[in-house]
């Protein structure tokens, strides 16, 4: 039973991992495309980190548990510092001068 | 002259070229090293060193030469790094002018060179490169260095039981402290850990390793050979090895982040340890 719970976790982390690569090529410029890069990679990851966790606390021993808990740390991790980053990547290139993209109107050249 | 050093380059090539058709194939099962010493190690490892990681008892206690002159090869990279970049005074084609802010207000004072350098805490010395919203970045780097430091330490001194040691331990510990460098400024982290500190500890990281083959001559056993150590320990000469590796590993943990540092610092500043990134 446990195990099917954490299947269906890593798979819905899989699905926002390839949520996340499907955007990353989409997407049409540098800010919009660190959206998915930074969002969805985070969420995935946390999914994906539960699931694993779930399987590795199987007997509910003390060992598996601080197992269990290592793997969440990960996750803790994770969100301090991958908003940091993308926070960082996107104030480099404002200040690089990036202008970000607009929907443009049909029939109208840039 | 070139013609000679292009000659014995090419000699020496061939000559290498020609060796290599004489090695067992790749995953020869009959080779010498898969079929006497592979073997040993992996039964024996356990046993001999105490050590349960097989591939931290090959490192650090069976080829302890190789890994010492290893981490002799990292201390020259960083060595010469240090002979190829570093620029001592001041840069004649660009003075250097200082960028000052005056933290209440906001505005900067630009010090050209031979100017008065304002001496007050409400100056602050910021680069040319300065960042203005980095309140986010400096918070977290604070927050998730001690994190990697410890982690760094523990990879060091878990390098028995799972994957690690002192080279990766050292290079996440240098890390951290690049990651210090540049959240905040080069010369915070200079001011941490400065140019003579990790020169040191970059020597001081060989010493111990060479210091540590040296003590077993010295108790009368060979080279690297880390069971003489035993009396100094006070335990059996099992566990000596053990402890010799960790020995062995905390040298190759502290010459390697030093070097990555020192290197770091080099690379970053162009030498001139006044800028950086």
């Amino acid at each position: 039973m446990i195990n099917l719970i954490a299947a269906m976790f890593i798979l819905l982390g899989l699905v926002f991992f390839t949520g996340g690569a499907v955007g990353i090529i989409r997407m049409p410029d540098f800010y919009s495309r660190l959206h998915p890069a930074g969002k969805l990679d985070t969420m995935g990851l946390l999914m994906s980190m539960i699931g694993i966790a779930l399987y590795s606390v199987q007997g509910f021993s003390l060992g598996e548990v601080l197992t269990g808990l290592k793997i969440i740390l990960i996750v803790v991790f994770v969100f301090i510092t991958s908003p940091t980053a993308t926070h960082a990547i996107v104030d480099a290139g404002v200040r690089a001068g990036l202008e970000p993209w607009t929907q443009q109107r049909r029939g109208e050249e840039s | 002259m070139k013609l000679v050093a292009l000659a014995s380059a090419l000699l020496c090539g061939t000559i290498l070229l020609f060796g290599t058709a004489e090695f067992p194939d790749f995953g020869d099962p009959d080779s010498p090293a898969a079929s006497h010493v592979s073997p040993r190690y992996i039964e024996e490892a356990m046993a001999e060193t105490s050590a349960p990681n097989i591939v931290t008892a090959v490192l650090a206690d069976y080829r302890g030469f190789d890994t010492l002159f290893e981490t002799a090869v990292v201390f020259s990279a960083a060595m010469a790094c240090f002979f190829l970049l570093r620029i001592f005074g001041e840069d004649e084609r660009r003075p250097s002018e200082k960028l000052y802010r005056h933290l209440p207000t906001g505005i900067t004072l630009r010090i050209d060179p031979g100017g008065k350098v304002p001496d007050s805490p409400e100056f602050e010395r910021i680069d040319g490169i300065w960042i203005p919203h980095d309140v986010i970045v400096k918070t977290t780097t604070r927050l998730i260095i001690p994190f990697i430091q410890l982690f760094g330490l523990y990879v060091i001194a878990h390098g028995h039981h799972s994957p690690g040691g002192g080279f990766q331990g050292g290079v996440i510990l240098g890390a951290s402290v690049i990651l210090y460098a540049i959240s905040q400024n080069l010369r915070q982290a200079l001011g941490r850990m400065g140019e003579a500190v990790s020169a040191v500890f970059c020597a001081a990281g060989v010493f111990i390793y060479a210091g540590a083959g040296a003590l077993c001559l010295l108790m009368g056993a060979n080279f690297l050979d880390y069971s003489g150590l035993a009396p100094l320990f006070g335990v059996d000469a099992i566990q000596a090895r053990s402890l010799g590796i960790l020995v062995v590993e905390i040298g190759v943990g502290l010459a390697v982040m030093s070097a990555m540092v020192w290197i770091y610092y080099n690379l970053a500043s162009m030498g001139r340890h006044q800028e950086g990134l």
